[in-house]
């Protein structure tokens, strides 16, 4: 099994087909190196298969023991996990290969950017079959030149500036991966995970980080704080998440490859120390904050943007931070499936706005504005059954779980987490819902039903199956969800919050499409209209940046200054 | 039969017999530079019959190895031009003198290092002092004054105590392996000298600074490295600073360089240790530099000293010439495979090292060279192109000179590190203790 390894070695293959021969055979170049990706994506479902009746695949070309002495110890670990990853990776590229050599073929840097596509893709299958800890971070760091140079486009200088700025602020987050990891030698003297985790466990570190004020740090805390950074970077979190939104000038096919397979990496990367993360309620509590920060900003932030590829890259931003928040809360496969999920669909969506932004500038009028959809009448029965879908059924789930199930709902957070999020998942979509005027309101009504048992069929069947799948062990995953669990006051305090918020969204939405109007006090208006400006300028995070290196330049010239 | 004990001498005296022949050679510029790259790979097939024939090899074996590979690369792709003659023969005068130091032991040692801070003080003087119409910048004095007082602390070394003994040759060793403040001879020399002498000294006066401190550590005391710990801090943090402003590429290169080298500073004296990855480290910094160096030079022999932000774009007019250099800027970042990435990271997993706060500067300082790097590459490959300017991508030798040095650089990133356990040194006894920041 251990050829199953070449697999990430074969868009190698497709890089050297399409950048090497004559420019004039281009096309056929890129026909023939559609070959090596298709059979990485089998080779990847191959792998699937046997890595799920088997077990994992290890091929290792150094020993462990004596590491150090190795400048690359390269070595791969195909587990489930890694598996799930290639097959997510070599299919969205093969989609994306094929789609980019119709929709880029008169580009100038039509082979490069070919090549440097079949290059990310190995890098990143190498990436998630690595071995251990040096291994994954090598990848890391090329992939943070290669989407560098994926967000390039020449004659664009918006877009040089931007993969300029990506580049750094990925540096930024390279740096705290890199720190992490010296730590975690440092402490327990290994980068394989297995080992790493087993010793993490056995042997509890306290860092001193300032011993004349008493200071310190659990060692599994410091480095999977140190670890996040670069999960952070790479998945575009608060307060990293800048260089998103800046790459966005570059061709929509590298936006779906981005989108879809290299943000993912930061929800990867925890996954892949999970049992690390498992060790550090304190991190996780850290990871949950900022994923949930990441969310709520990249969301709103979507809402204020007028620019197609701006918003897709918020909303991108706000998943990446519902993912986070996911593995914050010991939800690790549902992160997992989350990504997928999103990998698919907004590949998808970019793959398919390339095609709006040609069609709106050669039509003016596109896309049209149906005024007499919005005008439409109002249907008792759509608010009914949204009332009953969103906010009776759940409850009556709730109380058949609690109550006929006998499922200790107050002592875990775990089922909690997952009965919120099939509520707070299936009333967005339903609420959506509500805006469909014109159809008939059977019709909507039945959307809104099949809506809350998709929804509930996803999640209690296919993400618990999924989560079996990737954790078979039962003890670990609640294991994670203990480590994970927030204090139970404030617990209790979010999912207030959020049932109230979700049933204000309700009362708001039935009473404005019923025409009443409600007394904002202007001052609020005011307020309103000031966060509308903040957040569509992204908060000025970027110019806060900016001003940060502008002082740093700054005080060097006074240094030179001063020196000379 | 020669015996033993003279084959380094033999060795050392090659690239000074192929320096004596030169001047007969003067007037013809394409013979003499063959002469010069006959001798320099003379001297590396003698390196490599050395090695063969010492049965163990000693201290500094790797830069043996080293040294004329980096003389013959920068070299290699030299314009033949008549003001490139007298950088050619010190090239071979500076790499015998360069061989002799790593070979030699006690006063011989000595001698040869001030007689080579005294070559370096007359070439600052003859190419920055004495031909200058428009005054002399204060830098270039401050450099000349550092490799005085090196030069000093060389001769002082010979007759002073020995305690004192071993504070000046740690002078001698901060103005070769650069450590602030004694830091502007190796910024005067980068900047300052013709022809392939910077991107050839670049790698040599760390490589011999690297080799002296290691025969100087087991004498230091605690409170000197703490010193020198601070010190090289300092270093990297005021290296990094400059290389952001500098408009220049040779004053950015020259500050990204101390910076890279001060990391190395920091790292030996708050370890106490030099193992072989540091050595990689060491080799692959300079060898980057000397990359860098040479591809701005041959931009220069095109254009002129010009600001590097005078012109751009030139991934289209110079592909060949923009892919090295985008290359090597990586690697002088220390971006995998890279000699640099493999060097730092191995010394950071060496057992010998403990994470402390001042890890945290070094971090920053490692953040920074991507910064520097990364901006002055940008401009230069993909900023606004200059239509009025003719292009001509790089000569063969050019281009040869480059590649080999990434290749190398590669092969330095990619090879395990006990090839290099030469030039390792295990922690002495005395100054190895380490207050531990933690408890397990």
């Amino acid at each position: 099994m251990a050829f199953l390894v070449l697999v990430a070695l074969l868009p190698l293959l497709t890089a050297f087909i399409v950048m090497t021969g004559d420019r004039a055979d281009q096309e056929q170049n890129a026909k023939a190196g559609a070959l090596p990706v298709i059979a990485a994506f089998f080779g990847s479902v191959v792998a699937l298969v046997l890595v799920s009746l088997n077990g994992p695949i290890s091929v290792r070309l150094y020993d462990p023991d004596a590491v150090s002495n190795l400048a690359f110890p390269i070595g791969f670990y195909i587990d489930r996990l890694s598996a799930v990853m290639m097959v997510l990776i070599t299919g969205v590229t093969t989609l994306i290969y094929r789609y980019s050599t119709g929709y880029m073929y008169q580009d100038r840097g039509f082979r490069r950017y070919l090549g440097i596509l079949a290059l990310t893709t190995s890098v990143l299958l190498c990436m998630v079959s690595s071995a251990n800890l040096v291994m994954l971070f090598v990848f890391w760091q090329m992939l943070s030149y290669l989407l560098f140079l994926l967000a390039h486009n020449h004659g664009h200088p918006a877009t040089l500036a931007g993969a300029v700025n990506t580049f750094t602020l990925l540096r930024v987050s390279d740096v705290g991966f890199l720190a992490g990891i010296i730590l975690a030698y440092s402490l327990y003297g290994t980068f394989e995970f297995q080992t790493l985790f087993i010793r993490a466990a056995e042997n509890p570190v306290t860092l001193a980080l300032w011993p004349a004020l008493g200071w310190e740090m659990n060692g599994v805390t410091a480095v999977t704080l140190l670890i996040f950074i670069g999960a952070m970077g790479k998945s575009a979190q608060f307060p990293i998440h800048t260089w998103l939104p800046r790459s966005l000038y570059a061709p929509t096919p590298i936006h779906a490859l981005l989108h879809a397979g290299i943000i993912n990496a930061g929800g990867f990367l925890l996954n892949r120390l999970a049992p690390l993360y498992g060790q550090s309620s304190t991190t996780l509590h850290v990871v949950f904050i900022i994923g949930m920060f990441t969310a709520i900003l990249g969301a709103t932030m979507m809402l204020t943007q007028n620019d197609i590829k701006k918003t897709l890259g918020f909303s991108t931003i706000g998943q990446m931070g519902y993912m986070i928040m996911e593995c914050g809360l010991g939800a690790f496969s549902l992160a997992v499936f989350h990504l997928i999920a999103h990998g698919l669909f907004k590949a998808t969506v970019f793959l398919n706005c390339g095609n709006v932004i040609h069609k709106a500038r050669q039509e003016p009028s596109f896309p049209q504005i149906d005024r007499e959809t919005e005008a439409g009448k109002l249907s008792n029965l759509t608010w009914s059954t949204g009332f009953v879908t969103t906010l009776l059924l759940p409850l009556v789930i709730l109380l058949v779980t609690h109550g006929v199930l006998h499922i200790p709902l107050l002592e875990s957070q775990g089922t909690v987490i997952f009965l919120f999020f099939i509520w707070v998942t299936s009333a967005q979509a339903i609420l959506s819902l509500t805006r469909i005027r014109a159809v008939a309101s059977w019709k909507v009504s039945a959307a809104m039903l099949s809506t809350l048992l998709l929804v509930v069929f996803t999640y209690l069947f296919a993400v618990e199956s999924f989560t079996h799948f990737l954790y078979p062990d039962p003890a670990e995953v609640a294991s994670y969800f203990k480590a994970a669990a927030l204090p139970g006051r404030l617990f209790d305090i979010l999912v207030a919050c959020t049932t109230l918020l979700i049933v204000l969204s309700w009362f708001y939405l039935y009473a404005h499409a019923h025409g009443r109007i409600f007394h904002i006090p202007a001052s609020i208006e005011s307020l309103l209209a000031h966060l509308y400006v903040l957040f569509m300028n992204r908060l000025y995070i970027d110019l806060l940046y900016l001003k940060m290196g502008r002082m740093v330049l700054l005080i060097a010239h006074r240094l030179e200054k001063r020196m000379s | 039969m020669m015996r033993v004990w003279m084959m380094p001498w033999v060795v050392v005296a090659i690239p000074f017999i192929g320096a004596a022949f030169t001047p007969l050679l003067w007037t013809s510029l394409y013979r003499m530079k063959s002469l010069v790259l006959s001798a320099v790979a003379v001297t590396l097939l003698a390196v490599t019959g050395l090695s063969w024939a010492l049965n163990e090899p000693f201290d500094g074996m790797p830069f043996m190895w080293l040294l004329p590979l980096a003389a013959f690369f920068s070299l290699l792709g030299q314009p033949l031009h008549q003001d490139n003659r007298a950088a050619w023969l010190m090239t071979l005068i500076l790499l015998g003198s360069g061989l002799g130091i790593l070979t030699a032991q006690g006063p011989i040692r000595h001698i040869l290092l001030a007689a080579l801070l005294g070559v370096l003080c007359w070439l600052i003087y003859r190419h920055q002092v004495y031909h200058r119409q428009n005054g002399v910048r204060a830098d270039v004095w401050r450099g000349l004054g550092s490799y005085a007082v090196g030069l000093a602390s060389a001769v002082l070394a010979l007759v002073l105590p020995a305690s004192l003994s071993s504070v000046a040759n740690l002078i001698v060793c901060a103005t070769l392996l650069p450590l602030f403040p004694l830091h502007s001879g190796f910024i005067a020399v980068l900047t300052g000298l013709p022809g392939n002498l910077p991107a050839f000294l670049v790698l040599l006066l760390p490589a011999l600074g690297f080799h002296s401190l290691l025969l100087l550590l087991p004498n230091l005391t605690v409170t000197i490295l703490h010193t020198a710990a601070l010190l090289a801090l300092a270093g990297a943090s005021y290296g990094s600073l400059r290389a952001l402003i500098q408009p220049r590429a040779l004053p950015r290169l020259s500050y990204g360089g101390l910076a890279f080298f001060s990391v190395l500073w920091w790292y030996v004296a708050d370890t106490t240790t030099a193992p072989s990855q540091a050595v990689v480290y060491l080799s692959a910094v300079g060898l980057a530099m000397s990359g860098l160096l040479l591809a701005w030079y041959s931009l220069r022999a095109r254009y002129g000293d010009i600001d590097a932000r005078a012109f751009g774009g030139l991934v289209y007019s110079m592909p060949r010439f923009s892919t090295l250099l985008v290359l090597l800027a990586l690697a002088a970042l220390g971006m995998p495979p890279f000699g640099v990435f493999s060097g730092f990271m191995g010394m950071l997993l060496n057992p010998a090292f403990t994470p402390s706060g001042s890890f945290a500067v070094i971090m920053i300082v490692w953040f920074c060279a991507s910064w520097y790097f990364m901006d002055w590459v940008q401009e230069l490959v993909f900023g606004r192109p200059r239509s009025d300017i003719r292009h001509e991508d790089l000569r063969r030798t050019e281009w040869a000179s480059l590649f080999m040095l990434l290749l190398l650089l590669l092969v330095l990133g990619t090879a395990p590190s006990r090839l290099f356990q030469a030039g390792a040194v295990t922690p002495p006894a005395s100054v190895a203790s380490q207050s531990v920041t933690w408890t397990r």
